[in-house]
């Protein structure tokens, strides 16, 4: 029997190696988060800020159904995106941790590089291939199809697509992590009971992953409800998303106050929408069992 | 069907997929590069002709040239700080079991689910404020702080999957041996864990050298790469920029590369 | 020569928060002794052994090492050696570079250590075109010698084996078994050797340090521990042995007059140097070893006599074990040579005997 001891925070070589950690997101990140719920509470006036300690800011959130459009649209857009991101991610994820075995770093090397690769320079490599004078059509005119039959840039489609191409490598890393984990020897157990090899993956693969699906879910949702880039270039900003309104309530009318509160609410609404579907989940979970 | 015919089958398949998602993946990195040929003025196909005119014009352009200096440079100090930082935090995570090593997860972890863009706004509001009362504007500084916070939870996780299949009695058998405390970092766990700081160092400076949404909030007035791109999208731009970018691809190919391999490598050893 | 002991145990404890690992350890071993600490596993010898490394530090209690105090020493600067379980090779060293690793830094000049390294190769019979290897390229039994090497090159006082060759398949353990005998006669070091494989202490050691539940059961030779086990629970532990329950009805100089049901014994006596020292008058257990029953003619005499039922034969090559119940329902083990002039069959009812010098008279305890 291993045992350890519970080491505490008096531990020096702990102390070293987590305070940095600590410290660095105490301070640039949680401290960051509650001055921007302070700055709700203020206003800006004449491009500056002033300490008026109200609920202004707030009133105006709350009766203007605008913002909340847009918050509703953008939630679906990540929605949508967070679904065909794990249908697609899911086959690749597969075949990179049980079968891909002879290409498996070159694969992982193309992924990790396209991944990698600032989400700019991609986003305007799409542009330039959607277009109506862009690559795709070019191309397909020389297969003698109509001009322009590529005409979906400018569109919440155009938009969607960006986010699924930001997106998808996340989904690919954490399914293929929890897919890699699974003990091969319960498959070959579940083949060796009699079950074919959907069933095996139907029955063993799938719900051994559901950490990963879980994970990779949250993760593409929360990172999906931010995205600016995307609705900005692909969408043309046609129908905007709520990063593109609160950069806009930055920049353009110069309201913190509205700007900090925006961006408060999506948060907290993208946050409660992941815990309630946990919720509903181990709910279903609970009353039907698995 | 046989059973072999249907593995193959499931092969095929998948390979298919793989293929097809991987092409997905270069239409926008290949349409880049190919653009950057135009010799013409504008983005438009057919070409005018293809050359290599561009390239030459953008290592004569001071704002490309700059743009290309700052990101750099903020990678450069983004990529040390948080491969250190990230590094002792991984450590701590799977060496370590102590009173709120939960809680020390998800603070050291958040950031990695927060949204870029909100990140960088929700920074540029504490610096704006934090600036008012003393005294400094926002520019290369914020943006590698800014960087920092958002490269660190990366690096904490390669660097742990590399911690967990270190075997902690190595560092018991070298302090056997006679070592000290750093006598057993510098010839037992530092290479030892080598293969996974490097791979998260190179993935930290990519993460850094490409990032729009933090620099674009937190940079000022200070261009870094994709802020420069970013303004040439907006402006109805000329090849310069699909060849600005095709430059910036190609050390990131050859940085990733390097990474597997030593990956690779270190597997083979272990 | 001083004949103080090399390694001084006094009464150690270590509690793991609330658990208790070792619980008041004293331990004494002479210079030069080969000692194996025994005991299933949570017994808490792997414990023992990181206090006596350094890995860990005591709850209370005093180690001393050579006359020399280790409390607050670090495992590097004690004069201990250690080869792990898992061997704990390091990876990215090769085999010369692990072995000579003690002395560089320890600052030796290079030259000197690649001397010692070549000395340690020819000790462990490992080949020198090992040496620019890594050690996962070698097989489980060289990378134990590396291993091994590695622990010796210090010229430590105390080489601690924490289970070394558990891993190794039975034929590579015996030829290890008798290389590491072999080391520790020809070098003279101190080994402290941790097993929960008894035949391998047996094997090895001058002395075996039972333990048990963070406790020292016993300590003895290994003739005593086999023959003369401590309690109940030492007795099982070295192997299948008969434990009959008897009655002491009192107990003198001489010895202890007992009764029991099933053994007709004509004297109803055994002599003291056959009793342990705990029994006392009220239950006690007698312990035979199976090998030490034989099967005996209706009207032969024995000291101790039983009838019993053959119940089950199993063959184990060169010899044969039976198992046969007594009427009041206790079953009995026994071992014959397979040559065995008398042999028995299943359901076959016997008289089985021994002699009363085979007998050893242990205090039940808990087993």
């Amino acid at each position: 029997m291993e045992q350890t001891a519970t080491r505490s925070w008096h531990d020096p070589g702990l102390l070293v190696k987590a305070l940095p950690s600590v410290l660095l997101q105490t301070t640039c990140f949680i401290a960051p988060l509650l001055m921007t719920f302070i700055l709700t509470f203020q206003r800006t006036r004449d491009f500056q800020l002033r300490w008026t300690w109200d609920l202004a800011t707030w009133t105006d959130v709350f009766s203007k159904p605008h913002y909340w459009t847009i918050l509703g649209h953008t939630l679906v857009m990540a929605a949508a995106c967070v679904a065909i991101c794990m249908v697609l991610a899911f086959p690749i994820a597969y075949g990179l941790a049980t079968r891909f075995k002879r290409f498996e770093n070159e694969i992982k090397i193309l992924i990790t590089f396209a991944f990698i690769t600032d989400a700019t320079l991609k986003t305007f490599g799409w542009v330039l291939f959607l277009d109506k004078k862009g690559a795709a059509n070019f191309l397909l005119s020389g297969l003698g199809l109509p001009p322009e039959s590529v005409a979906f840039l400018f569109t919440d489609w155009a938009t969607l697509l960006g986010m699924v191409y930001n997106l998808l490598p996340f989904a690919i890393f954490t399914l293929y992590l929890s897919i890699d984990t699974i003990d091969r020897s319960l498959i070959l157990a579940a083949y060796d009971a009699g079950a074919s090899k959907w069933r095996a993956h139907w029955e063993v693969t799938l719900p051994l992953c559901k950490p990963g699906i879980w994970a990779g879910s949250v993760l593409i949702f929360l990172l999906g409800v931010g995205v600016f880039l995307e609705p900005k270039v692909l969408g043309g900003g046609v129908s905007p998303m709520s990063a593109e309104l609160i950069r806009q309530t930055f920049e353009t009318r110069v309201n913190w106050p509205l700007g900090a509160a925006l961006t408060l609410v999506l948060m907290v609404v993208s946050v409660f929408v992941v815990l309630l579907f946990s919720r509903i989940l181990n709910m279903k979970r609970a009353g039907f069992g698995t | 069907m046989t059973a072999r015919g249907q593995d193959r089958l499931i092969d095929i398949s998948l390979y298919s997929v793989m293929a097809v998602m991987l092409l997905f993946f270069y239409i926008p990195i290949f349409t880049l590069m190919a653009f950057s040929l135009q010799e013409g003025r504008y983005l438009t196909l057919p070409f005018e002709g293809i050359s290599l005119k561009w390239y030459g014009e953008l290592f004569n352009s001071g704002p490309a040239l700059s743009a290309l200096r700052n990101s750099t440079l903020i990678a450069f100090f983004a990529t040390i700080v948080s491969t250190v930082i990230g590094t002792m935090a991984a450590i701590a995570v799977v060496r370590y079991r102590f009173r709120g090593k939960s809680a020390f997860q998800a603070l050291a972890g958040a950031p990695l689910a927060f949204p870029q863009l909100l990140l960088g706004i929700v920074l540029l509001l504490w610096f704006s404020v934090l600036g008012r009362w003393l005294g400094f504007n926002t520019g290369v500084v914020t943006a590698i702080i800014g960087h920092i916070v958002y490269i660190t939870p990366f690096v904490m996780v390669i660097v742990a999957v590399q911690v967990y299949s270190f075997d902690p009695q190595l560092e018991d058998a070298a302090r056997d041996c006679g070592a000290n405390t750093w006598e057993v970092y510098r010839y037992v766990t530092i290479p030892l864990l080598w293969p996974g700081i490097f791979s998260a160092a190179i993935f930290a400076f990519l993460l850094s050298w490409g990032n729009f949404y933090i620099t674009y909030s937190l940079a000022g007035s200070t261009r870094t790469i994709p802020t420069f791109i970013f303004s040439g999208i907006a402006v109805g731009s000329s090849p310069l920029y699909p060849a600005m970018a095709t430059v910036v691809f190609v050390p990131g190919l050859l940085l990733v590369t390097a990474a597997a391999a030593l990956r690779r490598r270190s597997s083979r050893t272990a | 020569m001083t004949t103080a002991p090399i390694l001084d145990i006094q009464d150690v404890h270590k509690d793991y928060n609330t658990y208790q690992a070792l619980k008041g350890v004293s331990l004494k071993v002479r210079r030069g002794e080969f000692i194996a600490l025994v005991g299933p596993s949570g017994c808490g010898k792997t414990t023992l052994l990181k206090q006596i490394a350094g890995f860990e530090d005591a709850t209370s209690g005093t180690i001393s090492i050579d006359g020399r105090d280790m409390a607050g020493v670090p495992a590097a600067q004690r004069p201990t050696s250690m080869v792990f379980q898992k061997l704990a090779l390091f990876p990215h060293m090769t085999v010369a570079e692990n072995i000579g690793f003690p002395l560089k830094l320890r600052k030796v000049p290079a030259a000197q250590i690649a001397q010692r390294v070549n000395e340690m190769i020819a000790l462990m019979e490992l080949k020198p075109i090992y040496l620019d290897r890594f050690p996962r390229a070698l097989s489980g039994g060289e990378q134990q010698r590396v291993a091994l090497a590695r622990s010796m090159i210090s010229s430590p006082k105390l080489l601690l084996l924490d289970e070394p060759l558990s891993a190794l398949d039975v034929k590579l353990k015996k030829v290890l078994q008798s290389e590491l005998k072999r080391l520790h006669r020809s070098v003279g070091v101190t080994f402290v050797h941790v097993t929960h494989d008894l035949e391998e202490a047996m094997m090895l050691a001058d002395r075996i340090c039972v333990m048990r539940a963070g406790r020292i059961l016993q300590l003895g030779d290994p003739t005593d521990i086999y023959y003369r086990p401590a309690d109940a629970f030492v007795a099982g532990f070295i192997g299948e042995t008969n434990l009959l329950p008897i009655d002491v009805v009192s107990r003198n100089a001489a010895g202890i007059t007992y009764r029991s049901e099933g053994i007709a014994d004509p004297t109803g006596t055994i002599p003291a140097p056959l009793v342990a020292d705990s029994v006392s008058p009220g239950q006690a257990l007698m312990n035979v070893r199976p090998e030490l029953i034989r099967r005996i003619g209706t009207h032969e005499n024995a000291d101790c006599a039983v009838n019993a039922t053959v119940t089950e034969i199993f063959s184990k090559g060169g010899t044969v074990q039976y198992r046969a119940r007594m009427p009041e329902g206790h079953d009995l083990a026994i071992e014959i040579q397979g040559t065995s002039a008398l042999p028995m069959q299943v359901g076959e009812n016997v008289r089985l005997g021994w002699a009363k010098k085979d007998i050893w008279v242990l205090a039940p305890g808990e087993a």
